[in-house]
Parts: structure tokens; C-alpha cells; sequence
């Protein structure tokens, strides 16, 4: 790139990148392995002239020039070659020469990033470091008084509800009247959340139902994983496996004939079955799956041809209203498997969420609410509907929760909490923060995505190129050339001891308040927080 | 009854004492010297402990009745303590010395935190029996002998002693050691006999008994039978047959290193035996896709790699190349004179041009130089007026012998070219060193056209002209000079001739529709005189028309004697380069924007009513082919000659390049003849029309950073070709072989004469190293074939 070009409005200089490439020539060894692996090649060898001026003192030799060259790693400037920051250059170099450094102020691509009209979209997650879950502490310390239990000594059974769970007496009746109750799963509360086939490699995905299946059957957690949506691979469909899954169905209904067509020879019923109305991170937003990125595999799973886009829209065609999604599709989806598998919507969260809960309290085919809030991740979304758009999933928990304990079904209708939990890695203190506001389970996507398989998503817009297939880690690409960076075999491993170490942790949590084998829901007595506002709007202890 | 002996009762004129004062009396009477004491209890807390007052004496307490909570806590090694009956919880606790024994059962949380002493206890144990016990490695470890069995969550955090446990007459015959014992035991050991439900295996572990501990055991159990009063059973606890059901066994605790070592399935046994196997193999997608799916470096070579190289030589143009109108491949002689090879870097202009000198040495405005990469960073351009100049001595390549043979016809094609100037020149010269038959005509006297008729002397020396002029008639016998057509001679000339080539320039000069315009005299005409000496333009002129001819005009005007000289334009001058730089020389004033109203005797009136006084006056708007002798079949537009691309009229065989077409530089002019040269010669080989596309290579590929950006003028020939960066055209520095950290790339020869640079696929790891280091731009990275 010459340096004395004429500049245009967008004319960036390395200085205004979000990202700057930190290069040190004495370490720098020339081996070429950051700009081979950058994913977004921002990197690359430089020709360098130097010049010399060479002096003598007294003149003693007339002065002269001479030009010097060397080689270097020169950071781009187009902006469509940006650098992400995440520093797999640094992963790479033998010599630890290179390293993206964060600028010292407001880049000023950000201004740029709407070429051709096209507003910014990214994957990733809100870029909003911590959360109100965090402020959240946990103020019942029970020492004598409920008794205490010891997490590293007592036994713990913790599991949770997924289903519709009427009271005893109606539960009586409605045998009597109908020969059949609603269906109820006695589950793990940490439960991992609809991340597609497709937004997902099949190494990660793998490795996720790999580890799931393996908390399951060999250290007896039922913990159970939604298949977001993009459809579930036939085999697992046949496979025993299946019923550690939730299957999900959206607004692009992808995948599902081949789960209709696998009805027959199903071994084991699904956990449960998420229909999902709307996405935390990008809520209102839809999804679009490029057509570069639907290869023979996505299409086989999704049941579409390769190399067609797939738009998952933002709201589901023949229904506009809960009263229409209730009639329509959690009664159907009760029908496909003989009413033995409980079915739910999961919305963004939403400053409607009473309203669509009000209408679940009325309709017993109703197994649950997920909520998700907006500081859920996605595979890309554009900036505005990601950054500005969405609800805290803490008080629209605890609406919905408090909603249940006016209505007299607290704990009837199981309220399942997803958006941002553990996004500064405190996974088991915010998860137990929403049990006590009132959730009866948690999902988690990107917490997994960084904790089993190393994504590098920052709350401060590092990577963040989920949406283009770049995934330096293998994590959201269906290029083998990246996705077999990953193992399914250490996705797994990293599943599992996710698991164990939430459940020690969550032990840790519920041991004081004397709970071992049911859960604190909506124990807010247990929670306190030190801002005033806070803890009136979450009807909760205020401490200081 | 000794001297020392006491009876403590715990009632007091029939009320019970509480634990404080019965605590109060023992402890007197332990300082009064009484050591046999006995106690009779009724629920009273931690009777017997703490009993240091007697020094090292031993003291007895027997106690009879009810014992309350923490029978003998915090007891001295002094101390021996014997209950008649059960205890409630927590006997023994914190004991640090004390010899207890209960004859009867014991509530929960027996010996709990004790460190040193031992418990016997001729009965079962509650909840939480030997939880959190030390060995202190000062004294002996601790002991807890049960008859029985123990209760649940027995050895909690058991970090010393031993625990003894019988199994005689337990509580649950079918467990003895209760509901997960030993969860977070690090240390001591457990000795036990009798079937039980499991203990901690992350933090315990059954080990074999060793003779010393058998030895051990055997010994202690006389003791334990003799201090509860049970000798009896002493021969059945010792049966060793192995496989009796009731075989003791010892549990230990699992060294820190142990427990790290959990004992669980790997994923990769999980993955083998359960997971493919209910899936099948190849796991969740094995059905569906039969590629490798496995792991692999962030560095891979050969098919994995994301980016590829590609030596793209000559795929693009060089600028140089691309903005010569008449496509010299200027990069190429440079290259030549890089090599030594002077004499064809000067020849090769003449495969493209017959004016090299003229043209490119004097009177082109030089394209190539503009476009030159260099000056994308202010470099000054490699001068090819050096080697343009230089062409003068060009030699000429051997003439192929005019003959149809070369393409198996009978007879040699024939080409008939109207117009003798630089345009009907190339194409004629172009052809005829293919050796097919070319003849031209002109109506001028001398062959030339504009460049021999009506450029200022002072843009090129005569000779040079002439030199080249004397040149093209070698090649070119076949002139005829003062030829005039008319529209019967073009129809016999179209079947005269297999192609016909119009190339008559642009000699009718446009004027203006304004009254007094015959008044004024045309550019052309003016020139064609001043050339031949043959005009005095006075003192003052006016040029109407202020572009590079208008400039010429003005010039010359000065050489020949005016002073004042006004150049007016409806706009902003297009004028450039030498011929502006001159006229302002000569003392030009340019006006703009000017329009012209009329022209009179004293000068130009213009719109504005201005009269700028003039004794010559010359309009200079161009000038218009003078097409009237072609037939209406050859399609028009707007006074030119209307072709497509390849220069074709609307009669295929029939051509028309230069300013019979559009007007243009003298380049432009011998471009198109080039270009109508080729689609003749691909027509007469059955060929499609085809022209060169390649892409002009974009200026970033080129790295001008190897070039010292200070040299601001080229000294010579040598020079240029130095600093030459050769876009898109291979150098053969070798670079990137030197440059590439994989040693991947090797330069490879081409029989006959040739190079190309190849990458070993299995060393590359598509760093782009090479595409970063080349001088040229000739290597790319390209994304690799996509991969499913």
C-alpha cells in the first residue's frame, strides 16, 4: 500500500483500527506462521526501505545516503481486512514478537463500517463487560439456623423440572378426566441452549452432545442440550442419545421433515421440545444462514439444497399472537410424540414476557417459558439489534416469577433463564442468582463455546466473526480447514469438567441455605445486592 | 475401696446437679487428691474430661447411670473412663489422651476430633464416628474399637487414628460401616469385618493386610475384648479363612497423588465403546460425510492450507503496458536492457511501432510514463525517451518474404491502406512483417501524414523523422502518393484488395459558425505553412481553441515573429504537457471561458462585446475526417467512421483506425493500426477477434519500496533498467526463494528458453511471504479450493 495516496472519508490509518498489530522486529524470526494463520489476513510481510544518512565529523568524508531494506509484518489498513484482535498471531509466533493491542481510544472505524449502506453485523455478544448477576450476593448463610450442609461432604441430588407441574389435586383430576398427565422431565437446572448445526461446526457440535452424553451415562447428570435451529443429525435422531436433547423448532422450521421422517424409529423421546420465538441477543432480528457456508453437510441436516442462503425470519409466518402459538404449535408438537415430551417457548426477553406467561398459566400443554435476555451471544446479528436491543434477563425473570407467585403457580409452569449468564465467568453464582429470582433451569450458549471449546469473544469486541465463517478456534466454521483445529474428544472433556466444576460451585452456593436435593427457586431471601434501586426492582435484600 | 476413692453423685438432695457443678465437684476432688472416682450420672455433659490436676497420676472414673453428651471431651492421657451403660453423642471429643470405654452403644459423633487416646465401645456407634480425627506425631495415633457396627458418614475428614470395627452383633447386619463412610478421609486407617454398601473411592482405598498389621490387630483385640469384658469372642474375631464372609479388611486413606488420579472413563474410551457404537462409526455424522474430520495444526501444509500461492506471471499488465495506446510491453525492454540485451530492448519497439524515436522518443506525451507505478509514491518514472530516442538505430528484423504460403494460400492477402499517415503506416508496417501484401495510398506528396507535415519543427529534429520515414519505405515499397479517391476507386479498391484499411486522418478542419470566419485561417493550414516557412502571422495573434495543436500554433506564431499571442477557449484549456509548457514559453496568454461572437479585420468580438485585436486569427477546434469518398455501406457517425473494438467497419473486411475514427494522440493513431493489424492477421488465420483483456496489475502488488525513492532524473539507459520494477512481469530476482520460510519455492527451467517459480504444496504454509516480498506483484494469495 503506498503511503502518500489519496485518502477518501474512509481512508483509516493504522492508528484509528480498533486493533493494532504490536510487531517487534529484533524478535520477529520471518517464519510466516501469524500471516498464515490470521483469519482475516490483516497481517502481512512488508517491504521496508530505510534510509541512512551517513556523516562524518569534520567533514571528513563527504555526506551521503544509503537506502537500507528489510522485512516486516505490516498491518493492514482496509478496513475490510481490519484486525480482530484475536491475537492467534500472538498463539502462533515462536518468538512472541507479535500481538494486537487495544487503541487507547474510540477507533474510529466504527464510524466506517456501513459501506455501501450495509450497517455492521458481527457475531459474538453484547460487548457490555459484566452484569447485574454479578452484583448479586448470596446473603443466607446459614450456619446452624436451616442446618448447613457441607458441598464437599453432603449429598446433593440437584436437579430441576421441565414440564408442566400441576398441583397434586388437579394432577388427580386431570388423570381422572383426561387418562393423562403432562409430561414432566426430572433434569440437570444448567442446561446448555439451541446453538445450530451450521451456526456450530460439527466438531463442536459433536463435541457438545459428546460430553452431554457422557455427564449422562457415566457420571449420572442428566444434563440436556438443545439442538438450536438448523436440525439434528439423523443418527443421533435414531440414536438412544436422543433423549438428552431438546429439539427446536423456529421461524425456518429447518431440519424438521428429516425429524418428522426419524419419528418412526425414534428408540427414546426427546428431553423436551424448545419452540423458539425469539433470540436474546438480536431480539426482533432473524437469522440468515449464507449460502457459502450451507455445504452438502449443512443442507443434508437442515433437509435443503447446498449452496441456497437460509433465512430463519424474525417472527414465525401464520402466528401472531401466543393464543395462535399455543393452539397451533406446542399442541401439535405434544401430538408428534404422543403427548409423553413437554413442549415450551422460548422468547427474548421482553417487556411482554407477562403477557406471553399469562397465556402459557391457562394451557396445560404448556411445559415451561424460556427467557432469554440480552446479553445472550449469536452467530451474527447486526450491531444495533446485538448491542442496543433486548432485555436484562434479571428482572424479567423475576417479573415473570413474581407474576407466577400472584397468579398462586410458582413453580407450575418451570421459567428457564438464558442471556449472558457467566459472561464474566461467574457461571454458578449467576445462575444461582436467577434460581432465586425465580428460574427453574439456566441455558448457556457462549459459555460454552469459550469455556469447552476457547472462544475468544471478549465483552470488548475481540473476534467477534462468528457471522463469516472464520472462526479462528473451529468453533462457528464449516471449513474443515478450521473446524478440524478442534477436537470433539476435548470439547467433550472440557464439557464435562464445565459441569462438574458448576455443580461444586452450585454446591457451594445452595450448601449454606441447607439445600441438597431441591432447588432454591425463587428463594430471594437467600439474595442481596448493595445498589438500592436494584434490589427494589428484583425484590431483593438490600445490603451494604 | 482405696483411700483416694470417691461416689460424686449428680443429685443433690434429690435435685439433679447441672453439668457445671457436677464438673466443679469432680474437678475438686481430683485436686483434693481422690483418684478412683465414681460418678453417678443422670445426663450430665463431659464427665471425666479434662482431668489435669492429677499431674501424671492416673485417675478412674467409673460412671454409673446415665452419661449426657461428651463423655471424656477433652481428656488427659491420665484419664480412664468407664461407663456402665450406652452414651449419648460426641463421647470422646477433642479427647487428647483418655482411655474410654462404654459398655453399651454410643449416640452419634463418637470420638469426633479426637487426637490422641483410645474409645472402646462394646456395642454400635451413631452418625459420624470418627470424624475429623488427628494423629499428632507426637503421640500415638488415636483409637476407636467398635464391637458393632457404625452409623452413617462415618470417618468424615478422617485425618489420623485407627478405627476398629468388629462387626459383632451390628445394627444393619448387611452393612456395617453405614451410608458413605469416609468421604474426605486423607488419613489413618480403618480396620473392619463384615459386609458393607461402598465408601468414599475418591478419597479411600482397601489395601491387603500386612503381617505387622495383622500383628498388630490381633495383639490390640486382646486388649479391646479384655476392656469391654468379652474375651470370649477373641477366637472367632481372629479366624482368618480368607473367605469367610467376616474377613477383616483394611481401608486406607488415598495419598494426594492417588486422588488426583480420578478413576473414570476417558472420552476417548466414552467416545469408542459408547458413543460410536450406539451411533455408528464415524460418530454423530458418519452417515452423512466421509471426509477427515480430525484434528490438525493452526499451520498446515499442502490442502489444508487456507491461502495459496500463485505465481502470476504476466496474468495482469503492466500500467506502462496497459496505457500505451499502442500496447508496447515497455516492462519487457526494460527487462532486456536489465540483461544486456540493449540491442533488443531497442528492436522490440519496432515489432509494435515504425516511430519509435519519433513517437516515443519525442512526440508522444507518454502515456507509459504517466501511468509508470512509480508515480503512485512520487517517484519519477522510468524515462523510456531514452530508449525511444535510442530507437533511431533499431535495426530491422528480417523481412518474411511476401507469400500466401506461410498460410497455405495460393496467392500472398493483400492489403490496400488509404492514408499514409502514422495510423495507415502501423497497420501497413504490421502486416507487411507478417508478409502479406500491403499497399498504401495517400494525396499527400510524401508519406507521414501529420507527423512529417505539420509538427513544429521544434517538438523533434527533422532527421529523425526522416531517418524513420526512410525506414517504413524499406519495409513498405508498395506507396502511392497523390492519390485522390473518389467513391468509384474505394468500391474497385474493395475488390481490388482482400482487406481495405481507412486510415486518412483527420485533415478537414472544423471552424466556427460565426460571421467573419472566413477571415480566420485553420490550425492545420497554419502549421502546414509554417512548417514551409511560407507565413508571417503579424503581431498580434488570436488562436481560437486553446488544446495542444492551439499551443503548437502559438508557438510557431512566435517563432515567427508575433508578440502578442491570446489563446481563448469556451473552457479550461485541455492543453498539457510540452506543447502547453511551450506556448507559455512563447509568451501565451490563455482566456477562458471566451466565446466567440464574430470575427472581424480587427480581431475576435467576443459574447461579452470585448474585441481582442488581432492580426491573424486561427481557429484550432479540431479537426473532421474528409470521408466523401467512401460508399454508404461504411456506416458514419457524427463525420467518423463508425467500428467496433477491432477497428471493423460495418463492412467486415473493411477497417478504419486513427483519426478517421476518433481523434488521438500520434500513439493512439499507431495503437489502432496495431489493433486492425491483428484482426486482420486473426481473420486470415481463422482465428476469432480477439484483443488483449488481461486486466492492468493494481499499483499495491508492486513493492516500489526496493527502489530509492531520491533519484529524481535518469542519467542513461542502464539506469532506467534498474529501476524498472517490472508490475506483473517476473524478474527473476529469485526473492521470494530467498524469502519464503518454508524454503518451498525453487525456480524451475523451461526447456527451451523459460522460467516459471513453482511451491512444493507439502512445504507451503500459505504465509503469503512471497506475495509480500515480490518486487513485481507477480505472486498472489489466493483463498484455497473450498474443501466439504
Amino acid at each position: 500500500m503506498p503511503s502518500n495516496i489519496p485518502i477518501t472519508p474512509s481512508t483509516l490509518s493504522v492508528k484509528d483500527l480498533p486493533w493494532q498489530i504490536d510487531w517487534n522486529k529484533g524478535k520477529c524470526t520471518l517464519c510466516g506462521q501469524c500471516t498464515a494463520v490470521c483469519p482475516v489476513q490483516a497481517i502481512e510481510l512488508g517491504v521496508f526501505r530505510k534510509r541512512c544518512i551517513n556523516l562524518s565529523p569534520g567533514f571528513a568524508t563527504p555526506p551521503e545516503n544509503t537506502m537500507q531494506l528489510y522485512y516486516g509484518i505490516r498491518q493492514k489498513t482496509d478496513t475490510a481486512y481490519s484486525c480482530v484482535g484475536c491475537a492467534v498471531c500472538n498463539l502462533v509466533c515462536p518468538n512472541g514478537a507479535i500481538s494486537p493491542c487495544r487503541s487507547d481510544e474510540t477507533d474510529k472505524l466504527v464510524f466506517h463500517r456501513d459501506r455501501g449502506g450495509l450497517p455492521r453485523s458481527r457475531g459474538g455478544r453484547r460487548n457490555v463487560p459484566g452484569t447485574v448477576l454479578d452484583q448479586i450476593k448470596f446473603i443466607r448463610i446459614s450456619m446452624l439456623t436451616d442446618p448447613a450442609l457441607d458441598a464437599g461432604r453432603h449429598e446433593f441430588e440437584i436437579r430441576t423440572l421441565l414440564g408442566r407441574v400441576l398441583p397434586p389435586e388437579e394432577n388427580l383430576k386431570f388423570i381422572r378426566q383426561n387418562g393423562w398427565i403432562p409430561p414432566v422431565r426430572e433434569i440437570y437446572p444448567l442446561m446448555i441452549g439451541g446453538m445450530s448445526f451450521g451456526a456450530l461446526s460439527p466438531n463442536m457440535w459433536e463435541g457438545i452432545q459428546l460430553g452431554v452424553a457422557y455427564l449422562n451415562e457415566e457420571l449420572g447428570m442428566p444434563v440436556r442440550v438443545c439442538t438450536g435451529e438448523g436440525g439434528c443429525p439423523p443418527r443421533l435422531l435414531r440414536s438412544r442419545f436422543l433423549k438428552y436433547v431438546i429439539l427446536q423448532i423456529a421461524s425456518g422450521y429447518f431440519g424438521w421433515d428429516e425429524i418428522i421422517h426419524a419419528l418412526p424409529e425414534m428408540k427414546e423421546d426427546p428431553c423436551a421440545i424448545e419452540i423458539k420465538y425469539g433470540q436474546g441477543a438480536k431480539p426482533g432480528d432473524g437469522g440468515l444462514l449464507m449460502w457459502y457456508k450451507v455445504n452438502r453437510l449443512i443442507a443434508a441436516i437442515r433437509g435443503v439444497p447446498a449452496g441456497v442462503s437460509l433465512p430463519s425470519p424474525p417472527t414465525h409466518q401464520t402466528q401472531y399472537s401466543i393464543e395462535e402459538s399455543v393452539a397451533k404449535m406446542i399442541q401439535s408438537m405434544s401430538m408428534a410424540w404422543g403427548f409423553r415430551v413437554p413442549v415450551y417457548p422460548k422468547i427474548s426477553g421482553t417487556s411482554t414476557a407477562l403477557a406471553v406467561l399469562n397465556n402459557l398459566t391457562r394451557n396445560p400443554f404448556a411445559g415451561g417459558l424460556g427467557i432469554d435476555g440480552e446479553d445472550g451471544g449469536t452467530g451474527a446479528a447486526y450491531n444495533v439489534s446485538m448491542n442496543h436491543m433486548g432485555y436484562p434477563i434479571a428482572s424479567n425473570i423475576r417479573d415473570a416469577y413474581l407474576g407466577l407467585v400472584t397468579a398462586g403457580m410458582q413453580n407450575e409452569i418451570p421459567l428457564i433463564a438464558g442471556g449472558g449468564i457467566g459472561k464474566s465467568g461467574n457461571i454458578a453464582a449467576n445462575a444461582a442468582a436467577l434460581i432465586m429470582l425465580g428460574a427453574s433451569g439456566i441455558q448457556i450458549g457462549k459459555y460454552i463455546m469459550q469455556a469447552a471449546a476457547g472462544c475468544l469473544g471478549s465483552e470488548t469486541d475481540r473476534c467477534n466473526i462468528c457471522n463469516i465463517g472464520r472462526c479462528p478456534k473451529g468453533i462457528t466454521s464449516q471449513d474443515p480447514r478450521l473446524y478440524r483445529r478442534l477436537d470433539p474428544q476435548q470439547v467433550a472433556q472440557r464439557v464435562v469438567d464445565v459441569f462438574l466444576a458448576f455443580d461444586m460451585e452450585l454446591k457451594k452456593i445452595i450448601a449454606p441455605l441447607g439445600r441438597s436435593t431441591s432447588l432454591p427457586i425463587g428463594m430471594s431471601d437467600a439474595l442481596g445486592i448493595n445498589d438500592y434501586h436494584i434490589s427494589k426492582r428484583l425484590s431483593i435484600n438490600y445490603v451494604v | 475401696m482405696n483411700d483416694n476413692a470417691i461416689t460424686i453423685s449428680g443429685k443433690t438432695d434429690g435435685n439433679r446437679l447441672n453439668s457445671r457443678i457436677l464438673e466443679e465437684r469432680i474437678q475438686e476432688a481430683v485436686a483434693s487428691g481422690y483418684r478412683h472416682l465414681t460418678v453417678q450420672a443422670f445426663g450430665q455433659h463431659g464427665i471425666g474430661g479434662r482431668l489435669w490436676r492429677a499431674g501424671n497420676d492416673p485417675v478412674h472414673v467409673k460412671v454409673e447411670g446415665h452419661s449426657g453428651q461428651r463423655l471424656g471431651s477433652l481428656g488427659f492421657p491420665n484419664t480412664e473412663i468407664e461407663v456402665d451403660g450406652p452414651v449419648s453423642d460426641d463421647v470422646g471429643w477433642l479427647n487428647a489422651g483418655a482411655r474410654i470405654v462404654v459398655h453399651g452403644h454410643a449416640g452419634n459423633g463418637a470420638c469426633n476430633a479426637m487426637a490422641q487416646g483410645k474409645v472402646f465401645i462394646e456395642g454400635n456407634i451413631g452418625s459420624r464416628g470418627m470424624t475429623m480425627t488427628k494423629q499428632n506425631p507426637r503421640f500415638a495415633p488415636p483409637e476407636l474399637w467398635v464391637l458393632g457396627s457404625v452409623g452413617d458418614y462415618f470417618g468424615e475428614f478422617m485425618a489420623g487414628g485407627i478405627a476398629v470395627i468388629c462387626g459383632v452383633n451390628p445394627q444393619d447386619t448387611d452393612n456395617i460401616l453405614g451410608h458413605r463412610p469416609l468421604v474426605g478421609m486423607v488419613g489413618g486407617k480403618v480396620f473392619f469385618r463384615g459386609p458393607h454398601r461402598g465408601f468414599s473411592q475418591s478419597d479411600a482405598r482397601i489395601l491387603p493386610i500386612e503381617p505387622p498389621d495383622w500383628e498388630w490387630l490381633t495383639l490390640n483385640l486382646k486388649l479391646f475384648l479384655g476392656g469391654i469384658g468379652r474375651p470370649e469372642l477373641l477366637a472367632e474375631l481372629v479366624n482368618v479363612d480368607a473367605l469367610a464372609p467376616t474377613k477383616w479388611q483394611l481401608i486406607v486413606a488415598r495419598t494426594p497423588k492417588e486422588k488426583t488420579a480420578r478413576q473414570r472413563r476417558s472420552i476417548m474410551s466414552f467416545r469408542a465403546d459408547v458413543w460410536d457404537k450406539e451411533l455408528g462409526i464415524g460418530g454423530l455424522i458418519g452417515d452423512l460425510v466421509s471426509f477427515d474430520r480430525s484434528p490438525v495444526p493452526l499451520i498446515p501444509v499442502g490442502d489444508l492450507r487456507r491461502y495459496v500461492p500463485m505465481w502470476e506471471n504476466r496474468k495482469y499488465k503492466a500500467p506502462c503496458e496497459a496505457q500505451c495506446p499502442t500496447g508496447i510491453p515497455v516492462h519487457d525492454r526494460w527487462h532486456l536492457v536489465r540483461e544486456g540485451r540493449m540491442d533488443e530492448a531497442v528492436n522490440l519497439a519496432l515489432s509494435y511501432t515504425p516511430f519509435p524515436a519519433t513517437v516515443c522518443g519525442y512526440l508522444c506525451p507518454n502515456l507509459c510514463m504517466q501511468a509508470c507505478t512509480r508515480q503512485t509514491e512520487q517517484m519519477s518514472p522510468v524515462d523510456i525517451t531514452h530508449l525511444g530516442k535510442a530507437s533511431i538505430s533499431a535495426s530491422l528484423p528480417q523481412l518474411p518474404e511476401i507469400s500466401g504460403k506461410w498460410r497455405g494460400l495460393p496467392a500472398p492477402v493483400t492489403i490496400g491502406i488509404i492514408g499514409a499517415g502514422p495510423a495507415g503506416l502501423s497497420v501497413a508496417w504490421r502486416l507487411r512483417l507478417k508478409g502479406h501484401a500491403v499497399t498504401v495510398f495517400d494525396t499527400a506528396g510524401a508519406i507521414g501524414g501529420k507527423i512529417a507535415s505539420v509538427i513544429p519543427g521544434s517538438r523533434i529534429p527533422e532527421a529523425v523523422i526522416k531517418t524513420e520515414l526512410e525506414r517504413i519505405q524499406k519495409v513498405i515499397p508498395h506507396i502511392h502518393l497523390q492519390q485522390q479517391l473518389d467513391r468509384k476507386d474505394f468500391e474497385r479498391l474493395q475488390t481490388d484488395y482482400d482487406f481495405l484499411v481507412i486510415a486518412v486522418g483527420a485533415q478537414k478542419p472544423r471552424t466556427l459558425p460565426v460571421p467573419g470566419k472566413e477571415l480566420a485561417m485553420t490550425a492545420l493550414d497554419f502549421l502546414k505553412l509554417s512548417k514551409a516557412e511560407n507565413i508571417l502571422p503579424g503581431k498580434r495573434v488570436v488562436i481560437i481553441g486553446a488544446g495542444n495543436v492551439g499551443c503548437d500554433v502559438a508557438t510557431e506564431a512566435r517563432r515567427l515573429g508575433a508578440d502578442t499571442i491570446t489563446l481563448i477557449d469556451v473552457q479550461e484549456p485541455a492543453s498539457f504537457g510540452k506543447e502547453r509548457r511551450d506556448a507559455e514559453a512563447a509568451g501565451a496568454i490563455f482566456r477562458w471561458p471566451c466565446f466567440t461572437r464574430e470575427i472581424t479585420s480587427e480581431g475576435v468580438i467576443l459574447s461579452t462585446g470585448e474585441t481582442i485585436p488581432a492580426d491573424k486569427v486561427v481557429i484550432s477546434i479540431g479537426d473532421a475526417p474528409d470521408l466523401d469518398f467512401l460508399s454508404g455501406e461504411v456506416a458514419t457517425n457524427k463525420g467518423f467512421v463508425q467500428v467496433n473494438a477491432h477497428y471493423q467497419t460495418s463492412i467486415p473486411t473493411v477497417f478504419a483506425i486513427g483519426d478517421a475514427v476518433k481523434p488521438g494522440l500520434l500513439t493512439d493513431a499507431i495503437g489502432s493500426g496495431g489493433k486492425a493489424a491483428s484482426a486482420i492477421l486473426n481473420i486470415i488465420e481463422g482465428q476469432p477477434l480477439e484483443s488483449d483483456l488481461r486486466p492492468m496489475i493494481e499499483a499495491k502488488r508492486v513493492s516500489l519500496e526496493y527502489f530509492d525513492p531520491r533519484i529524481a532524473k535518469f542519467e542513461d539507459v542502464d539506469n532506467c533498467g534498474s529501476q524498472c520494477s517490472s508490475c506483473g512481469a517476473c524478474r527473476d530476482c529469485g526473492i521470494c526463494v530467498v524469502v519464503c520460510p518454508q524454503a518451498a519455492i525453487r525456480r524451475l527451467e523451461i526447456i527451451p528458453a523459460g522460467y516459471e517459480y513453482r511451491v512444493d504444496e507439502n512445504l507451503c504454509i500459505g504465509c503469503g511471504f512471497c506475495a509480500g516480498a515480490c518486487p513485481c506483484g507477480v505472486w498472489n494469495l489466493v483463498e484455497n479450493r473450498p474443501m466439504e
